[in-house]
This record gives C-alpha cells, structure tokens and sequence, in this order.
C-alpha cells in the first residue's frame, strides 16, 4: 500500500516538475519573441518558410475543407428550420458555427495534423543529431533561432487560415444555397453581413490565435523533450498531437464560456 | 607551453550524469591556452560528456566550470555570445544542420560573430576553410549528400572557420580516411604555431604521439592522469595504464613529425 501511495505521489511531483518546465519554456518564447524583431535576425529567414509551410501549403486542403463544412451545415439547417419555420436563422447559425467555433477550430486540427507533427519530429531528429548543440556551440540560442520563428509562423498562419476558412466555409454554404433555392450573390452576402457583427470576427480570431499558441508551444516543446534515441522522435509526434488537441478544446470552451457566460 | 599561467578552462568537482547514468564524477581539470590537450579513454569513460562540459553543451549537476576564471554558468547573454566568439566544437557525429546547404553550414557562424562581412566575404571564407580540411566537392550540397568523412570535414571546417582561440574537438579523426587524417595533423600543427588552444578527447593514439603538450586519461567518469605528456608517459607510476605503456612503447617524439604521407613521398 504504501510503495502504491509512493508511486502515485512520484508521479504526481514528475507531473507537476513537467508543468513547470514547459510553463518556464512558455515564457521563454515569450520572452525571446519580444526581441526577435529588434534584434539582427538570422531566424527570418526560418518564420518565412514556417509561415509557407503552416500557411501557405494549408491553403488547399483548409479550403476544400471550409467548402464541405459550410455546404454541410447549409444542407442539414435547410431541412430543419423550415419546419419550424425559422429559416432566416440560417444566417446567424452560419455565422455562429463557422466564424466562433469551426473555423477556429478545424483550422487549427489541420495546423496540428499538419505542422504540429511536423514541428516536434523535426526538433527531436535535430536533438538527436545533435544539431541543437551544433546551435549552442555557434553562440546561437535554439529558442530565439527555432522555436520563436515557428510560434511566430504557427500563430499568424493560425489567424490567416482562420479568415480563410471562414471566407470559403461561407462560400460553401451559398454555393449550396444556389442548389436549393437559388439566391442573389449580393442578397445573400448582404444578410450574412448584417448579422455579422464585430465580436463574431474577434471571437474567432481570438480563438485562433491562442490555438496558434497552444500547437507551437506544445509542439515545439515536445520536440525539444526528446533526449537521446530516434524511437523517441514518433513518440514526441503524437505527444505534440495528442496534448494539442486536448488543449485547443480545453481553450476553446473557456473562450466561449467567457463569451457567453 | 604556458602550464603555469592562467588555465583557459578550469573544471572543479564537475558531476554530470545523462538519462540517470551519472558520467562524470567529480572530475577536475585544467587545460591552458595555446596548449594542445589529448583526453583518453576507453569507450564509455565519460570522454565527450567531459568535453561537453567543459564546452558549455552540458550543464553539470554539481561543481564548475571556468573561463579564464570566471564561471561559464553565470555568464550574460553577451559574455556568452563572446566565449562562443572565441571558442567553437568539432562534434563527433559531425551535427552539420540538415536543413542547409554545406555554405550555409560554413557561414551560419559568421552571420553570428562577423556581422560586418558581406555575403560574398562570407562564402569566399567558407571556401578557403572548406579547401583547407580538404573538402573540394560543391558547396550547395546538403549533408545528407556527404559520406560521414566528409561531414567529419566540414564540422572541423565549421569549427574553423571563425578562427577562434579554443577549439574542442571530439574525435575528429574518427571516419576519416588516411590523407584526410594526415590534413587534420597538419591543422593541429599550424593551430599549435598560431597559439591557438585545443582540447581534444580521441582514441587515436597518433595524435597523442604526435601532438599533446598534455596528456589526459579518463577512466570511469574520473580524471586520474592529467598533465605535460612527457611527465605523464616518463612516469613509472603510469605504466600500468594501457594507453600510458602503449604511448611510452612509441618511443622518444619529435615535434613536427612528417605525416605517413610525407614519408612515403
């Protein structure tokens, strides 16, 4: 019994020291990251291809996703609220769904699927090639060089695609609404636009952004976390991926329940 | 030598362990500057972990590790940026970055400690130290491109090619083929003219015969032979250990020894 309680209690002190250190690792990016552009960089040239990778190269796969996701809801809410004869919600829950919640959302299931992953494994193969002490030999500080170009990349990118997505999540939807009943491009928008209000935009925003925080930082550390041998570099991958998720909906339902609460 | 001023690099009690393992027990050293120091040992002795430390890659559990007296672990931002200035490391597995061309590799450096030099002063640098280690195959390659030797060369290209006042190297002449290693003698050789300092951890035996003001042994995460070479090797006392004998059996040196090379021409 007591070498159980021992165990539990180990756990639960290695737990917490993990919590610390990726809190201290936290504010070193940002503490880094607020000198990153005053000082003279050799990292630029890490965020432009960050800002390609995580956003330019997500364009396609975000907008064929964006289109399916609006025409979807268009679908399912066009048989439902005629019924109930509240078909002009139409618009509000489309603004709702895409620009609050999905678009923030599925967005940042793509950038974890796709630069999430990416991040850590790249960090850990450096690790263990030991490439990261090949930086610190030189004088170079691999948070400053590394990590801030990409949490800088991953949370822009994550606002960019966010937009996105819900630019063609809403052209999904009327592409759909042409099918069913068709409706003036200009009337259409123009009702989207006019419940649309300012804190649907910031929401939204706000939401990818901090997602943007969350899959660098945890990416980024969880490649950093990988010591000596390469059969740690997968494991540091669904790690990044697996903690990624689980924070963006943590976040997002204390975003939302501070919205709406 | 210069053994009795200053040392460049001073480790007390260093303590350093790695995944639970402790590999350095309470080690002290001292190397000095335009010395050239041979660590050895077997495999597993805690020779690159010792290196490591004393470079700054390894943060110790216990104990110090000075620069000219002053502690490496309380440096600032800028001292720091200045002992990386003046030092560099040749990594035993080579750690050239992936992710860059071998001129990005060479000139990664420069960018960092030589900020007034151009593109064109950099790339022209990065090709005279590339052709120093004899490297001669194109400078837009990826390491990946490289066999191991070649990567081996770059590192010391790398290592070289801010020229600073210490260089730590870690086993370089392992992979290497055997002009590769006669060019390695030969850089040892005009780094110990130009006063420069190495600290050298390897198994090769020749480079000990050939160029250690000092001699060092590691035995067990432990420093219990550390000193001029000639003492060291002259010492009855030492003759029971392996590396010690097989040094003393080689014979009376003499400095600036033609290569395996130059000797058959």
């Amino acid at each position: 019994m007591i070498r159980f309680l021992t165990n539990i209690g180990a756990a639960a002190i290695e737990k917490i020291r993990n919590l610390l250190y990726g809190l201290g690792f936290f504010f070193n990016v940002l503490k880094e990251t607020t000198t990153f552009f005053r000082k003279r960089q050799v990292g630029f040239k890490v965020l432009v291809m960050q800002l390609l990778f995580t956003g330019f190269e997500a364009l396609k796969i975000s907008a064929v996703m964006a289109l399916a996701i609006g025409a979807a809801i268009n679908v399912i809410g066009s048989s439902f609220l005629p019924q109930f004869g509240q078909s002009k919600l139409m618009y509000s829950i489309l603004i709702v769904i895409i620009t609050r919640e999905l678009g923030p959302l599925l967005t940042a299931f793509i950038v974890i699927a796709r630069s999430g992953t990416a991040i850590a494994t790249e960090l850990g193969t450096m690790v263990v090639d030991h490439e990261i002490e090949a930086y610190l030999s030189v004088g170079i500080n691999p948070i400053a060089y590394l990590v801030v170009p990409r949490f800088l990349g991953v949370v822009l990118s994550m606002g960019i695609l966010s937009v996105y997505f819900n630019l063609f999540g809403l052209l999904g939807s009327y592409i759909i609404v042409q099918v069913i009943k068709p409706l003036n491009f200009q009337e259409y928008f123009g009702n989207l636009l006019t419940i649309l209000s300012v804190g649907d935009v910031v929401s939204g925003l706000v939401k990818a952004l901090v997602f943007g925080v969350i899959i660098s930082v945890v990416s980024t550390f969880q490649g950093f976390s990988v010591a000596r041998a390469s059969t740690e570099i997968p494991v540091a991958g669904i790690k990044a991926v697996g903690q990624s998720f689980i924070l963006c909906i943590i976040a997002d339902v204390a975003i939302t329940l501070v919205q709406y609460a | 030598m210069a053994q009795w001023s200053e040392p460049i690099i001073e480790l007390s009690h260093v303590s350093a362990s790695s995944g639970g393992f402790e590999i350095l027990r309470d080690a002290d050293a001292s190397f000095y500057a335009g010395e050239i120091t041979v660590v050895m040992g077997s495999a597993g002795a805690g020779k690159s972990t010792l290196l490591k430390a004393a470079a700054g890659l390894v943060v110790p559990d216990a104990g110090t590790v000075k620069f000219f007296g002053k502690s490496i672990a309380s440096f600032n931002r800028k001292e720091e940026l200045e002992f990386r200035r003046r030092t560099s490391y040749v990594f035993q597995d080579a750690a050239l970055w992936a992710n860059t061309s071998i001129l990005g590799n060479l000139t990664l450096p420069l960018s960092v400690h030589c900020a007034w030099m151009n593109a064109t002063e950099m790339e022209r640098a990065a090709r005279v130290v590339a052709e120093k280690v004899g490297y001669l195959e194109s400078l837009s390659m990826r390491p990946a491109e490289l066999s191991i030797g070649e990567q081996k060369l770059i590192s010391l290209a790398r290592a070289l090619v801010t020229d600073p006042e210490l260089v730590f190297m870690d086993d370089p002449t392992s992979h290497l083929d055997e002009d590769a290693v006669d060019r390695v003698f030969g850089i040892l050789g005009e780094l110990k003219m130009r006063d420069r300092t190495v600290i050298m951890v390897t198994n090769n035996s020749d480079i000990a015969f050939r160029h250690a003001d000092r001699l060092g042994i590691v035995r067990d995460g432990v420093i219990p032979i550390l000193g001029p070479y000639d003492e060291i090797v002259n010492n009855e006392a030492h003759e029971f250990v392996g590396i010690v004998s097989r040094l003393k059996i080689r014979g009376e040196r003499t400095r600036g020894e033609k290569t395996s090379k130059e000797t058959e021409q």
